[in-house]
């Protein structure tokens, strides 16, 4: 268990660090990539499998996707490597991830160090209890965010289909 | 696995082959279980691979009017045998310009991701390598990680008929997953609408146990309910064109873009590619065949001993017609256009798979009396009449693009 964990950190880490310095573009994307495999890992790792695969198929079956998507529209799609220089504002930059940095700890340090979680054995029927949950205690908001990602959905569509409608 | 492993302790401590082999460690029971059902899954599904290019030469072949393969053993049975060894000893040509790690990992990432589909696939009653709880789910994350593997080898040789085949392909399987996924959905409300207290599963052996019973075990199955044959076609449609079969090969139509996203690719890089095609399709007939179809589920499978390999045959049986389906398809159908592609997927098969799952809510409330049949059929009926007549998806005529003129 241990040591899976920490396979599993290393990896994770090493493509987070390889994203944000590597200079291709594609590169950073697919060492992203890696990263959020490392997460489902140790999702999978702490036996949460419905949050892993929510994992995998949230951020690399869209996030990535997307991500992909916007460099193909860029000229960096040839793999072309930009230049490595701090810009004028990097120090925006470094501050939101000051800030960022802190509350998060201050988040981990508060909540989740001192979080009673319920032990692996009784985490069993994860899926069940989760669906439970989802249409008893959080039916309001689960369904509201159903409705409004169909209309989004639905909007896309119609939205694509104007045009053709109006010409008819 | 699981199942084994409990196998194998009994077998250890309750009998004379136990006693025999002496104190063997549980670890190495534990071993011997997980690699069991990996090396069975590569034999069985490799071995269908070889063979099923055979058939769709051979089925072709008669389509088109010739012969096929006939020249390597009986009517050419051993051709798949002579390709491997012949795309073996080719060379492996990676071009100059490549990038060298994501050329060399994209094929043994796109061979992974079918190999990790059959691991959720109930091949017979009882016969599954791991019975995740979030079985169909899995089945989608993994599909969903695919794309990449494709963009990787697309991208990585630096060509733009790759490219553009990586794109296409990228495009291609994100929007036909939302209608795929929505068809699913219908399946898993089937399913806790059978379970006891309403409690539903995304495991796909309790796909198929909510298919059972009825008349020899056959009437139950999903795809004779209106809802169910809906989603049938929804979710064949869907797995067509996520496994790049004709009539959706655009990420591989050769005769626009050479081989797409695998143009670069020779050897055995080549011969992987191929491979994963082909298994991605295999896994996904058997994922129709399970959610739909009943799986392993046919006449005698409740019968003492016969029925497990009764159950194992049914499977076999109907994967084997879905595959033929699919490859008869390739011989019959011509390729779509790109701007028909993304039509048919966001204007007919997303609106049709949203209307089946209020269909199934409407024969789930009515029951399922002439009374839920009438309501559910006419409401699909009328959702079918409405997107192919009035609507504008299945029109045929001068390509518009929107954004570029």
């Amino acid at each position: 268990m241990n040591t899976a964990f920490w396979i599993i950190s290393i990896i994770t880490v090493l493509g987070a660090v390889l994203a944000i310095t590597l200079r291709n573009l594609v590169h950073c994307l697919l060492s992203l990539v890696v990263c959020f495999f490392g997460i489902a890992a140790h999702y999978f790792l702490l036996r949460a499998e419905f949050l892993g695969v929510a994992q995998i198929l949230i951020y690399i079956g869209a996030v990535a996707v997307l991500i992909l998507f916007a460099i193909m529209l860029t000229r960096h799609v040839t793999g072309m490597e930009g230049p490595r220089e701090l810009g004028g504002k990097w120090w925006m930059g470094a501050s939101t991830a000051g800030i960022i940095g802190v509350l998060l700890w201050w988040c981990v340090r508060r909540e989740v160090l001192t979080a009673m979680w319920p032990s692996s054995e009784k985490a069993q029927g994860l899926v069940a209890v989760i669906g439970k949950a989802l249409v008893s205690e959080w039916v309001v908001p689960f369904e509201a965010l159903a409705v409004l990602l169909t209309a989004a959905l639905v909007g896309a569509v119609v939205i694509a289909l104007e045009e053709v409608v109006r010409k008819r | 696995m699981e199942t084994l492993y409990q196998l194998l302790i009994s077998i250890k401590t309750d009998t004379p082959i136990g006693r025999w082999l002496g104190p063997v460690p549980d670890w190495w029971l534990r071993a011997v279980a997980i690699v069991v059902p990996v090396v069975l899954i590569l034999a069985v599904f490799l071995t269908l691979f070889a063979f099923l290019t055979w058939v769709e030469r051979k089925t072709l072949g008669r389509i088109q009017n010739r012969l096929g393969p006939n020249r390597v053993g009986p009517i050419g049975l051993f051709q798949p045998i002579a390709d491997g060894l012949k795309i073996l000893l080719k060379e492996d040509i990676v071009p100059r310009g490549a990038d060298a790690l994501c050329h060399f990992l994209a094929p043994v990432l796109f061979l992974t991701v079918p190999l990790m589909l059959f691991s959720v696939l109930p091949i017979g009653r009882g016969l599954i390598a791991v019975d995740l709880n979030i079985g169909i789910l899995f089945v989608f994350a993994v599909g969903a990680a695919s794309v990449l593997a494709l963009f990787m080898g697309g991208w990585a040789s630096r060509n733009k008929f790759s490219l553009l085949g990586a794109m296409r392909s990228m495009a291609q399987i994100v929007s036909y997953e939302v209608p795929t996924v929505l068809a699913a959905v219908v399946v898993l409300m089937a399913v806790s609408a059978a379970g006891k207290h309403g409690v539903g599963s995304l495991s796909t052996v309790s796909i198929v146990e909510a298919q059972a019973g009825g008349w020899v075990n056959v009437s139950g199955w999903f795809i004779f309910q209106p809802w169910g044959l809906v989603g049938f076609i929804l979710f064949f449609i869907g797995t067509l064109a996520e496994s790049a079969r004709t009539p959706f090969d655009l990420p591989e139509a050769e005769s626009e873009i050479v081989a797409g996203y695998h143009t670069e690719y020779s050897g055995f890089k080549f011969a992987l590619f191929q491979m994963g095609e082909y298994l991605v399709m295999i896994a996904m007939s058997g994922f129709t065949v399970t959610m739909f179809l009943g799986g392993y589920l046919g006449p005698g499978v409740d019968l003492p001993r016969m029925g497990w390999l009764l159950s194992i045959f049914w499977f076999f049986a109907k994967l084997a017609v879905m595959i033929f389906i699919v490859i008869l398809a390739r011989g019959t159908w011509p390729r779509v256009r790109v701007d028909q592609l993304m039509g048919f997927a966001w204007k007919m098969l997303l609106p049709m798979a949203l209307v089946n799952i209020v269909a199934f809510g409407l024969w789930f409330y009515l029951g399922s009396g002439p009374m839920g049949w009438a309501v559910s059929v006419a409401l699909l009926i009328a959702a079918f009449a409405l997107l192919t007549l009035g609507g504008t998806s299945t029109r045929l005529g001068k390509r518009t693009y929107r954004y570029s003129s």
